[in-house]
């Protein structure tokens, strides 16, 4: 595994330029050799990206920790930026809205995404089984949360949550259950935004792991049965140890969405009731877009960015040393 | 005593089919539902108990949407932008892959741009959109096509990249080495030699990237008011109201998934390869 697997391979990049140093290839181009003129046009090829990446992540990013420092609300008019130094971040700390948040968006990334691993790890183990064959219809089946737009998926899943006329009532009544007005109280609207969250992600829990479960060499296993280890011992001791560096990439791709997953809960719960399911980004969105307070917003997005920052380099370091185990 | 343990196998696998049969149920579950929503009478949406398979069936919330609410010019410029997203990425995205891919940069400027294109997959698109609000307000291009293609194109670009450097590299350096016997230029080389053979792969992240852009709803909500408003966004006005548009709102969600579902259940395996490309190695 890695992110950097075959593409920083020293000896294939010798080999590659060896083929391109060759003597027989530096036949007088007038402008230089050969390499010297590959290297110009690939650099040629690389621009548009980079200028395009530069435009709308660099700069905004500059712009808005510039934008951080000064006091701004665009809704008043003659009233431009002010220079006020750190009282954004000092202000935003000491603000108990925000600090309400930031705990509801760590709870809501936490259980989240525990829930969907475990549930994920679970259904790979079935679709892996060579047991069963799992058909098409069966793939694409579990492959639907993913494909769905996120904002229908947050009026969708309003819709089932319904009271009254959704049908997990209804389930719930057939089992025996009372009625439950799930998004109107603060402890369901949360339990129900984390349970759409979880079955919009599981798809690519199920298939990642699947896929590692998959590329596990099989002899290992043959050696584990021959030597007598059960069912539990051979999970625990094997296929666990191996899946590892699969599992970091994975927990870090989902604890990056978690924190990212703005359009299900706008279209399911708004942040309500109250602001019970209001996690960062969306108070970043009301502070910003809808009163605009501009300074106190970006300060907000930068602590958000800072947070998920440290959780990807220390998942990208922390899998960077098992890679050196192995 | 045989019989009894080959009975004992297939009562174990029988299991096995109905657990996993019961769990693509439970996950295709709301897609079902949203889709049986639209095609339900209106007065059969707001029953109790809710009715699960609807006996009767009309198609009047989609004609509504396109009569009523006028979803037509948003629906093209869903197409519009996506489809435009889509070329523009791909083609941006794989000659920059292709040359991160091949070595004619150093090995620690290469590391240093993959870095960067990684980075730039992980920020939450909200930490960057009152910025860019800004920036494009005082560029002039807010409610624009044009706004939302760029930035369609560069969102989907760190995961075009990333694709394509893998499909590159599985090419063998022989096949390049032959084409510069032969006097190719690299241009003709890119667009003659690789891309042909790359075409899975630029499928596949074709049909990623639509998905991105065609499901986009912040930015689209946010740097568009009329003119080049798309559909996420008409969905998202939706949110929050208080007339129970229940018929109208799937009528929607299910025009905008329903194609999106039917051509990725064709190409699924590779969609499932590409989504696994990251982490697990092939």
């Amino acid at each position: 595994m890695s992110f950097l697997p075959k593409k920083l391979n020293p000896e294939r990049d010798n080999q590659q330029r060896n083929i391109l140093n060759r003597k027989s290839l530096y036949v007088n181009k007038s402008r230089g050799s050969l390499y010297s003129s590959e290297k110009r046009v690939s650099v040629i090829f690389i621009l548009p990206a980079l200028f395009l990446l530069f435009f709308t992540f660099v700069y905004p990013l500059a712009y808005s920790f510039v934008l951080s420092f000064f006091s701004w609300n665009m809704l008043v008019p003659y009233k431009g930026k002010v220079f006020s130094g750190f009282t954004n971040y000092v202000g935003i700390f000491q603000e108990p809205a925000f600090l309400y948040s930031v705990r509801r968006t760590f709870f809501f990334v936490a259980v989240s995404v525990s829930v969907q691993f475990i549930l994920g790890l679970g259904i790979a183990l079935l679709i892996t089984n060579p047991r069963i064959k799992v058909m098409g219809v069966a793939r694409t089946a579990l492959l639907i949360p993913m494909m769905m737009t996120p904002i229908v998926i947050g009026n969708l899943w309003r819709i089932i949550f319904h009271a009254v006329y959704g049908p997990i009532n209804y389930f719930l009544n057939v089992l025996g259950f009372s009625s439950y007005t799930w998004l109107s109280n603060p402890q369901s609207a949360m339990v129900a935004l984390i349970v759409v969250e979880i079955w919009w992600q599981l798809p690519i829990s199920i298939f990642v792991l699947a896929a590692g479960i998959q590329s596990l060499p099989i002899n290992i296993y043959e050696a584990a049965e021959v030597d007598g280890s059960s069912k539990l011992q051979t999970f625990q001791y094997l296929t666990l140890p191996l899946l590892k560096p699969v599992v970091l990439i994975l927990l870090l791709l989902q604890i990056m969405d978690g924190f990212r997953m703005f359009d299900i809960v706008y279209g399911m719960t708004m942040g309500g009731p109250g602001s019970a399911t209001k996690i960062l980004s969306l108070l970043i969105y009301r502070r910003g877009l809808k009163f605009f307070r501009i300074g106190q917003a970006t300060a907000m997005s930068w602590v958000l960015l800072l947070i998920v920052m440290t959780i990807g380099i220390f998942f990208l370091f922390k899998s960077q040393i098992t890679k050196g185990k192995d | 005593m045989f019989i009894v343990y080959k009975v004992k196998k297939q009562i174990y696998s029988l299991v096995l089919y109905v657990v996993t049969g019961f769990t693509c149920v439970i996950v295709a579950f709301p897609f079902y539902w949203l889709l049986i929503t639209s095609i339900k009478h209106g007065k059969h949406i707001f029953t109790f108990p809710p009715i699960f398979i609807p006996l009767s069936v009309s198609i009047q919330s989609y004609v509504d949407i396109f009569q009523i609410t006028g979803i037509l010019p948003f629906f093209v410029n869903s197409c519009l932008i996506s489809l435009s997203s889509v070329v523009l990425a791909v083609f941006i995205g794989s000659m920059a892959a292709y040359s991160l891919a091949k070595t004619y940069l150093s090995s620690r400027v290469r590391i240093a741009l993959i870095v960067f294109v990684l980075l730039c997959k992980m920020f939450p698109s909200i930490t960057l959109i009152i910025p860019y609000f800004i920036i494009v307000k005082s560029v002039g291009l807010l409610d624009t096509r044009i706004a939302l293609i760029i930035t369609y194109v560069a969102h989907c670009l760190p995961f075009t990249i990333w694709l394509m450097i893998g499909f590159f590299q599985d090419i063998s350096a022989s096949i390049e080495e032959a084409a510069i016997m032969e006097g190719c230029s690299f241009w003709q080389r890119f667009f003659q030699v690789v891309l042909p053979l790359v075409l899975p792969g630029l499928v596949v992240t074709a049909v990623f990237t639509f998905m991105l852009a065609w499901n986009e709803f912040l930015y689209a909500s946010i740097l568009t008011s009329f003119k080049a408003k798309t559909l996420p966004v008409v969905i998202g006005t939706f949110v929050g109201d208080q007339y129970l548009q229940w018929d109208k709102m799937s009528a929607m969600g299910a025009l905008m998934v329903l194609p999106v579902i039917i051509f990725a259940s064709f190409i699924q395996r590779y969609l499932i390869r590409g989504m696994t490309f990251g982490a697990v190695k092939g």
